[in-house]
């Protein structure tokens, strides 16, 4: 039974869209019914598998050594979970965003297709199978970029594209390496090196460093971050959401997975790779911070923030400490639940005022009032203060990073996240201030209807969820903790 | 019976002079006759004399007139004699069989008997070339056939063919002039004119350490003198127009007969007279190796450069001559078997291009290359032979050419230091040949839209027989090469 | 029993192709159905002779005591000729619907045939000198398939291929007679029949190199890969058939040969030999993969992903270990698979809309949906995605490389780099195929359709070829391995 369950998380979305791709022709209520009952249903198979045993699928192998099969795990459910919740949500919006575009059955198929890869990337059992999924979900996600057809968004999929697959290909090399390294390739908590690896140690070292970097290119790590900025904007809103609050994430599972699965955290603990990666991710964080709050354009600002805020989950997970890993992951699902909320507020903004420009957002507030409402809780929570959710992420990375020990690093950290924390507050409350408070000499506009329940519901679901996750975080966060114990 | 044959040498010469007096008594198509059986026959006494040398497994010297030694005129046979002798036969009868067409249109009807008297002429002193145990005859000889090719050449009477005439006949003066000196000069040191009464000779003078510089002189002279004659680059000049304006059978029995004559001539001297030890510690082989080499490769980029199809095949012939020395250069054992099949090879090949190229040129109405388009479809039979013999040139396996090229790659392997060159050599002469063969290949099988007549086998009856047997005999070579190889191996161990 | 089966399978091919092409026959239907039973039933005796035939060499014909023309089936060349057995029919098959509008397919069909016979004569070939002459004989063959459509352009091309190939043969014939010379003219075996230096070690290496350039120049190595691209003016069938696989594998299978067979690997392990030939492939590699990123030509950018891909194989072999020489047949085998669909796909595009530029496939997929979808596969397969064969193969090149150390890493880099240019030049097209341009001229797409069935059947067959050759590998790699341990 868990099997079948299992089997058909990954494979409902994917036949979904298939049945999507059949139905180019069909009329849009008929897409629209399609499309949400295929995200309800798969909701519906995720809840119900996080109250249900582990349970491993092998579904065919190549080689005795290439085999791909499912499996569960912990870390499996968290991110199961925030990607099909946040395909849901924004499922929903999509089907009004969507509703004066054209193409509509084709936007739905590929939404599905890249939840199913990303489906599989989670419960895939060892690195081949990730692999596999892991280049499924970019040339699946990819259509989602260049749904407009414009010169710029075919530019934008090609370089997503490019990107993803060079780093998918850095990340070989570390996996074929490892597969001479390590006892096998199926994850295993603490690693599976073999004796001999010590003696190969630096080879080793460069390699995996490598494949983070690869990997790191899904999550918009520095140096191979440059997609992210120019992809994640040109997508339709609920695209966007999609790509920056859970595809993206798929680089840090990615990497979850290489350094605490195959390699263990023991292995690198102290080395220079950890002190890379840390500065590499802080690096990120700083970057991307100081970038969005230089950009005007309201949904470029947003794909800058992801790149900063996904860094802050990496930076979690290379201090290489259980509350750095806990507070990273933590991370992911408020990030998740955050992005997903802003990117669709910048959507509702495109769609019922026609502006793109943060310098053109006064007085939304008053004419939407419900999502800039959201907006603001949302944002608050990004930032980081208490109560909302991004606080409660943002101290144990910081506990994290001080116990690592690392000289330097060890303040570094916690430092650049303030500074970025005050960076992010700079380049998002203006929007909800002048939104309420546009000044005497603004004349106000009409309200408008929001773009009815079907989009103001998903944001506000989503700006409350990132305050409640942050007020009621102790569950969670002792869940999170006896997951990741194993693993540090 | 068997041992009857041994008079066989002299007969075959005595009947071809007799031959060359009646045929310039006799109307064309009569001399045409006498002298095509006069082939046969000589290729059938050839014949002979091989399976007499078979027999008796070692060479015969013949005294004629009985007169002793010294004073005596000696012809000498093994095996490798009789066997170029025949292949020269059986190559002559083929030419004038298969350049009929082009010999019924070039001839002037009244002066078609001196063609075959010039023929009968160059069969007699290939013959002698090749049986002569003596350098003076051989001399006389050299001059005869420079005469008669003169002739032969001389036939077709268009401007070009006596430019070619005088160039020819002045390169080919100039060698038997170097010849003679050479051979003055060894008479003058020795004393002697019979082949192994100057080889003993000339082993004592070298051993002693007296006349180095004389003989080494004379040993350069009649070897250069040969060269020339045969045209060893940088003395093949002559022979591209030669070739190339000649009707097609004189093409063939020139490029293909005559210049191995000479060549020939030089290996039985080189082992006779000179022999192996001298001539290969004296440097000149090194000379004729270098030259050899530069020849491969000078005429295979002249013919690879050239528009003219026929000068084409001429220059090919340079680069073929080229190998010939190279492998005489090389070294006396392997090498000297790689450039005597070589010497076949090419008695039969080339013979076959210049045959089917002038049935092309006629199907194509020209002789430049561009002109050539198409050829093959109106004139199929020529066209697969041309192409037959360009991939024996090539060295494609099964060909008699392929054997060839591995006999001289097998030769480089005795001779260490040299080996990197000369394989080099080998495979760089390849890629020019198969680079201007195939060009013209490519060329005569590309459609033309305009259909002209289409040349049966019927009308071209003679070409066809004759081409079919050099194909055949080109194949057959290729496919049993073995016992050609051994056969040439006792040859050569007996010259 | 067993020789004059071999003979026959290569005889039976070429004297047919001969005689196809002797007869001239004007009606097209007669000629394809004399053509396709011939190829069908060869196809059918080889697959006899790789089941039924024994190992052990039957000598045809002794030119020389040391020239014999032997056939023998052994590992290696079994899966060759499994290779060539099982793709000379579709490919025929394809070449029908294909040909039908071009001009002289008599010759065509005739040369198609006979080089089938040359190829298997390859593959069966027993020691080097057989090798030899049908290599001579393959390219002889396919000369005039290349000049088939007798444009200006296709005789220069065909003039390059000729000339390539016999300078080529001209120095592996070099290797050959060394090795002749050196007694090493047995049969290939095991371990190489070398055994020491005759002529020091310098000469060794140096015919070594000799012999492999000049094979390699088939396998379009890189100074010596220029006919390659250019003899993409070919019809496709022959692209696809001959110069992705049946010609430029000949030419890795014969390197293979004379490395293994001949030599010997352990004879050349570890020596300047083995460095210098290792960069060249991995230069190859890249080169190859950035030429093909650069070039418009649909065909001839396969065609130099052609040259980037046989450098994969020959970077296998050329590891000298046995996990190399596995995933070196490994990738021959798929990228056989891939990129003959490939080109079929290309040629489907030129045969139904004439369009040849990769800037004109946009928003083909609608129109030609099974071509391209067979075309992404095989882009997906050739980058090397799982679960396709060419992610099997190159797993497996990488892991030999990463086992062999050394050098090899440069290779293992350029192999990556390489897959990421693939995914370049490949994706690209796949996109404008299925997403065209917004401001794309899709209605001069109208009265496209797709291919006739006789070329949409090779393809799906190879494609599911394809997927099943990758999710159930185990079988190829376990026969692959014990090829590679024969060896």
């Amino acid at each position: 039974m868990n099997q079948v369950l299992l089997l058909s998380i990954v494979l409902l979305p994917l036949l979904g869209g298939v049945l999507l791709a059949l139905m180019r022709r069909a009329e849009k209520r008929a897409a629209d019914t399609a499309f949400l009952s295929v995200l309800a249903l798969e909701a519906a198979a995720v809840t119900a598998y996080l109250c249900l045993p582990d349970a491993t699928v092998r579904l065919f192998s190549m080689t005795d050594a290439l085999t791909v099969s499912l499996a569960s795990d912990g870390i499996s459910r968290v991110f199961l979970a925030v990607g099909a919740y946040g395909f849901l949500l924004s499922g929903v919006y999509a089907t009004r965003y969507m509703a004066r575009g054209e193409r509509q059955a084709s936007f739905y198929g590929w939404m599905l297709f890249s939840l199913g890869a990303l489906c599989g990337m989670d419960l895939s059992q060892n690195l081949i199978t990730m692999y596999l999924f892991f280049e499924a979900a970019t040339l699946l996600s990819m259509p989602l970029v260049l749904h407009d057809r414009t010169e710029e968004s075919i530019r934008a999929a090609l370089k997503y594209l490019f990107y993803s697959i060079a780093g998918a290909f850095l990340a070989l090399l570390a996996i074929f390496v490892l597969g001479r390294f390590t006892t096998t390739l199926d994850f295993a908590a603490g690693g599976t090196l073999t004796a001999d690896a010590a003696a190969h140690r630096t080879l080793l070292e460069i390699v995996v460093f490598l494949g983070v970097i690869g990997f790191g290119a899904k999550a918009g790590l520095y140096p191979l971050h440059g997609w992210l900025p120019t992809a994640h904007p040109v997508a339709p809103a609920p695209a966007s959401a999609a790509l920056s609050g859970i595809i993206a994430k798929a680089g840090v599972l990615a990497i979850l997975r290489l350094v605490f699965y195959i390699v263990g955290a023991d292995f690198l603990r102290g080395t220079w790779v950890q002190i890379a990666w840390m500065s590499l991710a802080l690096l990120t964080v700083f970057m991307g911070s100081m970038m969005a709050y230089r950009e005007d354009l309201f949904k470029k600002r947003l794909a800058y923030s992801s790149v900063s805020q996904i860094s802050y989950v990496l930076v979690g997970l290379f201090t290489l400490t259980p509350s750095g890993v806990t507070g990273g992951i933590l991370h992911v699902i408020f990030h998740a639940c955050i992005k997903i909320c802003l990117f669709l507020v910048a959507g509702s903004v495109i769609v019922n005022l026609e502006k793109t420009r943060v310098s053109d957002l006064v007085g939304v507030g008053k004419q939407m009032p419900i999502t800039l409402f959201s907006f603001t809780i949302a944002s608050l929570g990004l930032i980081g203060i208490p109560p909302a959710s991004g606080f409660v992420s943002k101290w144990y990375l910081a506990l994290g990073a001080l116990d690592t020990g690392i000289p330097v690093l060890n303040w570094l950290v916690p430092i650049v996240l303030l500074v970025s924390a005050l960076l992010t507050a700079g380049y998002l409350l203006p929007i909800t201030i002048r939104g309420f408070f546009p000044g005497k000499d603004f004349s106000a506009p009409p309200k408008t209807d929001e773009g009815t329940a079907v989009m103001w519901l998903p944001i506000a679901i989503l700006g409350a969820a990132s305050l409640l996750l942050g007020v009621c975080s102790g569950p969670l966060v002792d869940w999170i903790f006896t997951l990741v114990a194993p693993l540090v | 019976m068997i041992a009857f044959f041994v008079n066989f040498p002299l007969f075959s010469i005595v009947l071809c002079l007799l031959c060359a007096v009646l045929c310039a008594l006799l109307k064309g198509k009569a001399a045409r006759i006498v002298s095509l059986s006069l082939c046969g026959v000589v290729a059938v006494l050839a014949f002979c004399v091989l399976v007499y040398g078979l027999q008796t497994g070692a060479a015969t010297e013949y005294p004629m007139g009985h007169y002793p030694h010294p004073w005596g005129n000696e012809l000498r046979f093994g095996i490798a004699e009789p066997l170029v002798a025949l292949v020269f036969a059986v190559v002559m009868l083929l030419c004038l069989i298969g350049g009929k067409q082009q010999l019924d249109v070039d001839l002037e009807p009244g002066k078609r008997n001196l063609y075959y008297v010039m023929c009968d002429l160059v069969l007699v002193s290939l013959l002698a070339l090749a049986y002569t145990n003596d350098v003076f005859t051989g001399y006389v000889f050299i001059e005869i056939c420079t005469i008669a090719s003169c002739g032969l050449l001389m036939i077709r009477q268009i401007g070009r063919t006596t430019l070619a005439a005088t160039r020819y006949m002045i390169f080919s003066l100039i060698g038997s002039g170097l010849f003679l000196l050479g051979v003055i000069l060894l008479y003058g040191v020795t004393g002697q004119l019979l082949m192994p009464s100057l080889k003993a000779a000339i082993a004592a003078l070298w051993e002693g350490g007296q006349y180095r510089t004389a003989l080494l002189s004379a040993m350069t002279l009649m070897t250069v003198g040969l060269a020339i004659k045969s045209g060893l680059f940088p003395f093949h000049l002559w022979m591209p127009d030669t070739y190339a304006y000649s009707t097609p059978a004189s093409a063939g029995i020139l490029s293909g007969l005559v210049s191995k004559g000479y060549s020939f001539l030089l290996i039985k001297l080189v082992f006779g007279v000179f022999g192996t030890d001298v001539f290969y510690g004296s440097g000149v082989s090194n000379v004729l190796y270098v030259f050899g080499a530069l020849g491969i490769i000078v005429g295979s980029i002249s013919a690879a450069r050239e528009k003219d199809v026929f000068r084409m095949i001429a220059f090919s012939s340079a680069a073929q001559i080229g190998y010939l020395y190279f492998g005489i250069g090389l070294t006396p054992a392997l090498g000297m078997l790689a450039a005597i099949f070589h010497l076949l090879t090419h008695a039969v090949t080339k013979p076959l291009l210049f045959l089917a190229a002038g049935q092309l040129g006629e199907a194509a109405g020209g002789r430049l290359r561009h002109t050539w388009r198409g050829a093959a479809h109106r004139n199929r039979t020529a066209g697969l032979m041309f192409s037959l013999g360009a991939f024996s040139m090539i060295g494609i396996p099964l060909t008699m050419g392929f054997v060839s090229k591995y006999r001289f790659a097998l030769a480089a392997f005795e001779r260490p230091t040299l080996l990197v060159v000369t394989l080099i050599v080998l495979a760089v002469s390849t890629v020019l040949n198969a680079m201007y063969f195939m060009r013209v290949i490519i060329g005569i099988y590309t459609p033309v839209p305009e259909r002209r007549t289409r040349m049966t086998l019927r009308e071209q009856r003679p070409f066809a027989v004759s081409s079919l047997l050099l194909a055949l005999l080109n194949l057959s070579a290729g496919v049993a090469a073995q016992p050609l190889v051994l056969l040439l191996e006792r040859g050569l161990s007996l010259l | 029993m067993a020789p004059i089966w071999l003979l026959g399978c290569i005889l039976f091919p070429f004297a047919a192709g001969m005689l196809l092409c002797l007869l001239h026959l004007r009606s097209y239907r007669l000629l394809t159905g004399l053509m396709l039973p011939v190829i069908l039933l060869t196809s059918l005796f080889c697959w006899a002779a790789i089941l039924f035939c024994p190992a052990d060499g039957a000598e045809v014909i002794r030119f020389a005591p040391n020239l014999v023309l032997l056939l023998r089936l052994d590992g290696l060349g079994r899966f060759f000729v499994g290779i060539v057995a099982t793709l000379w029919p579709l490919t025929a098959l394809y070449a029908v619907s294909y040909m039908r509008r071009e001009q002289h397919p008599g010759m065509f069909f005739g040369f198609f045939t006979a080089s089938y016979g040359a190829t298997l004569g390859v593959a069966a070939a027993g020691n080097l000198f057989t090798m030899y002459c049908f290599y001579e004989l393959l390219t002889l063959t396919t000369v005039p398939l290349v000049l088939q459509p007798m444009t200006r352009a296709a005789r220069k091309a065909t003039r390059m291929y000729f000339l390539y190939s016999i300078g080529g043969a001209a120095f592996a014939f070099a290797a050959m007679v060394f090795l002749i010379s050196s007694g090493a003219d047995g049969a290939f075996g095991a371990g190489g029949l070398l055994g020491a230096h005759p002529y020091g070690e310098n000469i060794t290496y140096l015919f070594w190199l000799f012999g492999f350039l000049g094979f390699g120049v088939k396998a379009a190595l890189f100074p010596l890969h220029a006919w390659l691209p250019k003899a993409a003016v070919a019809p496709t069938p022959v692209t696809a058939l001959l110069h992705a696989v049946a010609v430029v594998k000949a030419g890795a299978f014969a390197v293979i040969r004379l490395t293994y067979g001949c030599f010997g690997a352990d004879l050349l392990r570890g020596s300047r030999a083995q460095t210098v030939a290792l960069m060249l492939a991995a230069v190859t590699i890249v080169y190859g993969s950035a030429a093909a990123l650069k070039e418009t030509n649909f065909k001839r950018r396969l065609a130099y992903s052609t040259v980037a891909n046989l450098s994969y194989i020959l970077f296998g072999a050329l590891l000298l270990t046995p996990a190399g020489i596995a995933a070196a047949l490994l990738h021959m085998a798929a990228h056989a698979c891939i990129k003959i669909t490939s080109f079929f796909a290309a040629g489907a595009v030129r045969h139904e809309t004439g369009r040849e530029s990769v800037y004109e496939l946009d928003g083909l997929g609608k129109r030609m949906p099974v071509t391209f979808v067979c075309f992404t596969v095989s882009a997906f397969a050739l980058t090397g995605l799982p679960p396709f064969n060419g992610f099997v193969s190159k797993w497996y090149l990488l892991t030999a490389a990463a086992e062999a150390g050394g050098v090899a890493w440069v290779g293992a880099g350029a192999l990556l780099l390489s897959a990421l240019l693939t995914a370049i030049y490949m994706l690209t097209a796949c996109r404008r195929a299925w997403f065209p341009d917004k401001n794309a001229n899709l209605s001069a797409l109208s009265g496209v359709h797709e291919a006739e069935w006789q070329m949409l059947l090779p393809m799906l067959v190879l494609t599911v070829g394809m997927l099943a050759c990758g999710v159930f590998a185990e079988p190829i790699l376990a026969a692959v391995r014990a090829i590679a341990a024969g060896l």
